[in-house]
């Protein structure tokens, strides 16, 4: 990521060079739909497809009424037995699919995959089945959607270098609009205008900052390059998916792949669904804590954990903690202090009928893997924090106060209970 | 014994490292806003570029594996190849360090650490590429796979652990995959090398005979020796030493740009909260209650 470039100056008073201009409408034509990298098991479709489905239709109805009704949504498909996948993607949003049916692509494997959907974004004959006035000028598509998971997030690295252009990744945001762009290397500082370009928005690691990221061809006649797709990653459990329906139409666009025999030596030996030793979903109450644990990290986690064993809640920790920040014995912070239990956007997504979140600030990327739970509480000093706006009780206190009298009292009605039964 | 396979010809392996904030508690430092303060916080080898360094060295109390680490960064970045070459024993550190590399996004950066890698190819081509899962503050995980795509190696992401057969020159890994609303599998793959790999957070590797382990202590004695003289083992490169075109690298070889950065506005809110004082029983009792009401029965099986 470019961390520091000179931000551009978006004025619009300046004159937008007219050389730019009349060169924009000849690039322009090379470039067309939104193709999107579906993800599926065994032909059921991960929920993020379904999600990315409704996000490029809600943005392309926008785009088909702004500047052109002939760009489309495309969903690009590898598998086998696929048939009715690709039916139901039309249902979600898709107005065509490329479905590309070989036994080779039944596991996703990174190296053919690539391959196979490079040659799918650099295919005429797709793009002519999928609209025919754009046909003799495509070069490959506009725009550009993975999933940002184990799989995607690798396979649009290497897709979008076969491709030469640019990614960003773990978006939660996109917007398609007209930019009046000044920038030192781009556009060599002259104000020009790029047009139909996607704002990708993606939180920092903090949580609390939006970074917007854009692909940009360069339009400096000394660096003069064109990149497209403009390309992201997609956060899986942000975008809202369509309601399906079956009477939506599209068309379904077989495709044969060019597999080279050497590629056919990485092989899928054998696959085994594995349990993860951090088990959120069996429990009916998920604790977690984050950096308000730091005045007694070890302490602090040892009536965590005593709180979570009389409850029977599995333990959760925001994104720093899997950072390590706080000197710990080993075998808390191999336990505790661990990338597994992260809970949010760069985690896993809970639902529990009750959340208690300790000492958690609540940034948005935490909020969205906790914000369906059924009952939250949570425990924290500060009453300023964005938790408060996401939970049900707001405990103010110190965890180290809060949390022995909480399990005093816990355990007091729970004898009490017992002796009632 | 596995060692004795070093009869065939030696693996070569690169790792792929980066310099990054220090997140550690008296190290670290934010903003009131929670933001980072980078200016106040320290950098050092970064934790999941530390993972990919262990798994080199794996390789090398393994298979007698020679390795080579390579950054691209400032000067400073130097001393996350010290604390590489402490890890793995490394036999060679290179930096990449221009100030046209800087303002780099994720390809360009690939762009350079490919060119760096390809430099490593003589005597022998590089066999194994290992990178981190991500890096702490960047966190897209893109670097790897863009470099791997550059180098045309076969890509193995998640990583958890790998053997070598190496008379037949092919490398199977067990990989972890994880997928939104399903059950998390462990994959077994095999690929002919050379491969690049990115190598799984949950990564630990298993010395698991008495000669290995032997061979562990050996190597990690000379490590240290080593790493005391790191001097001698690095090779600095700037733009001109790589023959990197300047079109393709930092700022002009970038497809993407930070357009704007802006806080995160405060999300609508979602509920309600019922505040309490922590330090009222009263109160307590009757959060205590509700937890009891929820959790039901669960609590007393």
């Amino acid at each position: 990521m470019a961390a520091s470039t000179t931000l551009p100056n978006t004025k619009t008073t300046a004159r937008i060079s007219e050389n730019a201009s009349n060169s924009t409408n000849q690039r322009e034509s090379s470039y067309r739909h939104l193709y999107i990298v579906v993800e599926h098991q065994d032909g059921k479709p991960i929920p993020v497809t379904l999600e990315m489905l409704g996000e490029a239709r809600r943005l392309m109805d926008n785009f088909n009424g702004r500047y052109s009704s002939s760009e489309k949504v495309v969903a690009v498909v590898l598998g086998n037995n696929i048939k009715k996948l690709c039916e139901e993607l039309i249902y979600y949003g898709a107005d065509a699919v490329i479905s590309v049916e070989n036994p080779n692509l039944q596991y996703p494997i990174n190296l053919i995959d690539t391959k196979v959907i490079s040659q799918v974004a650099r295919d005429k004959i797709c793009a002519s089945k999928i609209s025919p006035e754009y046909s003799e000028e495509f070069k490959k598509p506009r725009y550009m959607f993975f999933s940002a998971d184990n799989i995607g997030r690798h396979l649009s690295a290497t897709v979008l270098t076969e491709l030469e252009s640019g990614l960003a990744s773990d978006i939660n945001k996109l917007v398609i609009e007209d930019l009046e762009i000044k920038h030192e290397h781009k556009t060599k500082g002259q104000l020009v205008r790029y047009e139909k370009t996607l704002e990708m928005y993606r939180p920092d690691f903090s949580g609390f900052l939006w970074t917007t990221i854009l692909c940009l061809d360069n339009r400096n006649p000394a660096i003069q390059r064109e990149y497209h797709p403009q390309a992201c990653s997609i956060i899986p459990g942000v975008f809202a998916p369509l309601q399906r329906d079956p009477e939506r139409k599209g068309v379904i666009v077989d495709f044969n792949p060019e597999l080279e025999q050497a590629d056919k030596a990485v092989k899928v030996l054998n696959r085994q669904v594995t349990k993860s030793p951090v088990d959120f979903d069996s429990h009916k109450a998920v604790i977690s804590f984050g950096r308000g644990i730091k005045d007694a990290p070890e302490d602090n986690i040892k009536l965590i954990v005593q709180l979570a064993n009389e409850l029977n809640a599995e333990i959760g920790v925001s994104l720093p903690i899997s950072k390590k920040p706080y000197s710990v014995s080993e075998p808390v912070s191999s336990l505790y202090l661990n990338p597994d239990r992260v809970i949010g956007t760069s985690g896993r997504k809970v639902a529990p009928a009750l959340y208690v979140a300790i000492g958690v600030s609540g940034a948005m990327q935490h909020i969205a893997g906790m914000k369906e739970s059924g009952f939250v509480i949570a425990i924290n000093a500060d009453t300023d924090s964005p938790i408060k706006d996401e939970c049900d009780i707001f405990i103010k206190g110190r965890m180290e106060d809060v949390l022995p009298s909480l399990i005093e009292e816990l355990k007091k009605q729970k004898q009490a209970m017992e002796v009632h039964e | 014994m596995e060692i004795a396979e070093s009869m065939a010809p030696p693996l070569n392996i690169a790792v792929i490292v980066k310099l990054e904030p220090d997140f550690s508690e008296g190290n670290v430092s934010y903003n009131s806003d929670g933001t980072l303060n980078r200016a106040e916080t320290k950098s050092i080898l970064g934790p999941h570029s530390a993972i990919a360094t262990a798994a080199a060295f794996y390789a090398k109390v393994k298979y007698g594996a020679v390795i080579s680490i390579a950054t691209m960064g400032p000067p400073i970045a130097e001393s996350a190849l010290q604390r590489a070459q402490l890890i793995s024993d490394a036999e060679t550190l290179h930096l990449y360090s221009d100030r046209i590399f800087s303002g780099a996004d994720t390809l360009a950066t690939a762009e350079v650490l490919k060119t760096g890698i390809k430099k490593m190819e003589d005597p022998g081509t590089v066999d194994i590429v290992f990178s981190g899962h991500r890096a702490s503050d960047g966190e897209t995980g893109q670097t790897g796979p863009q470099t791997a795509w550059k180098l045309r190696y076969t890509f193995l992401g998640n990583v958890i652990s790998y053997n070598i057969d190496m008379k037949k020159r092919i490398l199977t890994a067990k990989r972890l995959i994880t997928l939104q609303g399903t059950p998390d599998v462990i994959e077994e793959i095999e690929a002919p090398l050379p491969v690049f790999i990115t190598v799984d957070p949950s990564y630990k590797s298993v010395f698991n005979t008495v000669s290995l382990r032997l061979a562990s202590v050996k190597y990690q004695k000379e490590a240290e020796q080593r790493a005391q003289n790191y001097k001698n083992y690095l090779k600095i490169f700037n733009a001109q030493q790589l023959g990197v075109d300047s079109k393709f690298v930092g700022l002009p070889g970038s497809p993407t740009i930070v357009y704007k950065v802006e806080r995160i506005p405060k999300a609508r809110a979602n509920r309600r909260a019922e505040v309490i004082d922590g330090s009222d029983r009263q109160q307590l009792r009757m959060a205590a209650e509700k937890i009891h009401e929820i959790v039901g029965r669960v609590v007393n099986q």
